[in-house]
């Protein structure tokens, strides 16, 4: 009897030291790191017995990181924009995510089932881009092109097309002129021959709260998650609903190429699109669902980009389009407009 | 000093040994980069950078910043430190206390601050309106004007205390006995005070340009994408577009600008000793 306690606690001892030895590096953008560790990785680590390694950075160092571990893979799984998500997955640096392994899969929005094709990513979160204005200032934003109008001449601010907001706004403003190319030629020229009347080419969003706080600026097109941090300044702050539409963007999922770990990275994801955390991380005003099971109340919608409506009324740019133009809009940029 | 030699040497075999390692070696490779062709040695990084219209105004706008905030700040400087010299022990060290106050508060509460003051509704606009030289609030913040006004206030502390410094080791009588000798201001200031704080004034010119130039913090916050210098446009290249060759070869331009500056104004110095 003695010699079986002995042994069955030997094996007990062993099971939990192979446990430990679980460990699942995941690369994510620094956003909102608190809420993401209490309302994902603390309880993901409490079902899945392992250790999680969280790595964070911009998209250009992780992406950096992943490429130079191709070889021997150091992240397991990452979270990107569709568009680094396409560029990984030419340069051959992920795996097709087995969906089937996924519950949760059935329940996303189509546009998030498969964004960038072949399974090699899906996506988690989306976001809806408008323009914030000052409803004191001006009455109404109607249409893109009133960024580059007389009203708001010298009271606003565009993004940098090197951010994630910058070329989308491009294309809406092309769009409302009449131009959807891809080369967005015609919107950089057009904000080009304005330079003077844009306040400055932001690189953060977070700059721009104080900058309309001191009435630098009375408008500025940013994503739906930075909305919180505007409605709470007390400002009389208002989203438009552009005639042609509100584009926006996606981040995902991505496995990378034989990481050894794929079963343990699936679980993550799985746990990480289920029900239940995408509507925590809706609730506590991180991410907007890209699972349509999640409901939420009308005032937590309100901050969020959420519905199956929304979803498939964005006019995105799609992730191909953005890969192989992207240099071409820099070199245009920094030709015209910045010269 | 040391009877030995090789005592000494061994004594500063370390501190060599961790700038070499931890430092040099890097940075030199760093910097190799921007020589790398696809045939070895080139300098084709180099002018692939000034051959770009919107790299040649930033490395003027860079050069011209730099080179106005040192001028203003040895203006200013002068005029600071000649004050503070003359005052009575007691008060001469409260005021260098104030002088050196600025660099103990982080540079970005610094600039921050220059973001609310600059601002439309801020006080510099505030007071403009008020007395009447403008209608409307001027747009101060993301210009060049902004960013030179944040370098200077960032940097004129360095000029005054290295002028200070360097007039408290002139002569007690020199001015007096210039003024004596029939000597207008102008000829004290020019003849006197200028060449006995040369080496002040380089080093303050020194520091002041080089951190001009080098500067991230103030021209990103004050200047944004519109007015970019060098160090601004450095980081661009790296964190948009992973271009570490265009990092490279501005990181070296940038260490030339700082060598150059320093020669210079130690050739102008040496110009006026040999001509004084």
């Amino acid at each position: 009897m003695k010699k079986l306690l002995c042994t069955t606690a030997a094996a007990l001892i062993a099971t939990g030291a192979q446990a430990q030895d679980r460990t699942l590096t995941i690369s994510v953008y620094s956003f909102a790191q608190d809420e993401f560790k209490e309302l994902v990785y603390d309880p993901f680590e409490a079902i899945c017995d392992c250790e999680l390694v969280v790595e964070t950075g911009n998209s250009v160092e992780r992406m950096a990181k992943i490429e130079a571990n191709a070889a021997s893979p150091v992240i397991d799984m990452a979270v990107v924009s569709t568009h680094d998500a396409l560029a990984a997955a030419r340069k051959g640096l992920l795996q097709p995510i087995d969906v089937s392994k996924l519950e949760s899969y059935d329940k996303l929005y189509d546009l998030a089932k498969d964004p960038i094709g072949d399974n090699m990513a899906v996506g988690y979160t989306f976001y809806a881009t408008s323009i914030v204005y000052r409803s004191d200032m001006i009455d109404s934003v109607d249409s893109w092109a009133d960024l580059l109008g007389p009203e708001l001449a010298g009271n606003v601010a565009l993004p940098d097309v090197t951010t994630n907001q910058g070329p989308p706004t491009l294309h809406m403003i092309g769009k409302a002129m009449g131009d959807t190319d891809p080369s967005l030629a015609a919107p950089i020229q057009a904000v080009a021959d304005h330079a003077d009347d844009i306040v400055t080419f932001y690189v953060r969003s977070s700059q721009l709260a104080q900058l309309m706080q001191q009435e630098e600026i009375w408008a500025a097109p940013v994503g739906r998650f930075a909305w919180g941090q505007f409605k709470d300044s007390g400002l009389p702050l208002a989203w438009a609903t552009p005639k042609e539409g509100q584009t926006g963007g996606m981040n995902v999922m991505v496995m990378t190429k034989d990481n050894g770990n794929e079963d343990l990275a699936l679980q993550f994801m799985d746990f990480w699109l289920s029900t239940d955390i995408q509507k925590a991380l809706a609730e506590a005003l991180v991410d907007s669902p890209a699972n349509a099971e999640v409901e939420v109340s009308d005032e937590i919608a309100e901050n969020l980009t959420y519905g199956a409506e929304t979803a498939n009324s964005l006019d995105l740019i799609p992730a191909d389009v953005i890969l192989d133009q992207r240099e071409n809009w820099l070199a245009e940029w920094n030709a015209k407009v910045l010269q | 000093m040391f009877e030995n030699r090789a005592v000494g040497l061994a004594l500063t075999l370390p501190a060599a040994l961790f700038a070499a390692a931890l430092f040099i070696l890097p940075v030199g490779i760093l910097l190799s980069e921007a020589f790398q062709g696809e045939n070895g040695f080139s300098v084709q990084a180099y002018i692939d950078f000034f051959s770009s219209g919107r790299n040649q105004t930033v490395f003027w706008r860079t050069l011209k910043l730099a080179a106005f905030v040192a001028g203003v700040s040895a203006v200013i400087g002068y005029a600071a430190a000649f004050c503070i010299v003359s005052l009575p022990p007691t008060s001469r060290g409260r005021m260098f206390g104030l002088v050196t106050l600025p660099l103990m508060i982080s540079p970005v509460a610094r600039t921050y601050a220059w973001l609310v003051i600059l601002g439309r509704t801020g006080f510099v606009n505030a007071i403009l309106v008020d007395i009447g030289i403008m209608d409307t609030p001027a747009r101060i913040l993301f210009t060049e004007t902004a960013v030179f006004i944040g370098l200077l206030q960032l940097f004129l502390p360095l000029m005054i205390i290295s002028l200070v410094s360097a007039m408290e080791n002139m002569p007690r009588d020199a001015i007096p006995a210039a003024r004596i000798l029939g000597a207008n201001w102008f000829q004290v200031f020019t003849r006197v005070i200028l060449p006995l704080t040369r080496e002040g004034l380089v080093i303050g010119g020194t520091l002041v340009f080089t951190g001009s130039m080098t500067a991230y913090i103030t021209p990103a916050i004050l200047g944004g994408s519109k007015v970019l210098m060098l160090e601004t446009l450095l980081y661009q290249r790296v964190t948009v577009a992973n271009d570490f060759v265009a990092a490279s070869v501005i990181a070296m331009i940038l260490i030339v600008m700082a060598f150059s500056a320093n020669l210079l104004l130690k050739r102008i110095a040496t110009a006026r000793k040999t001509r004084a």
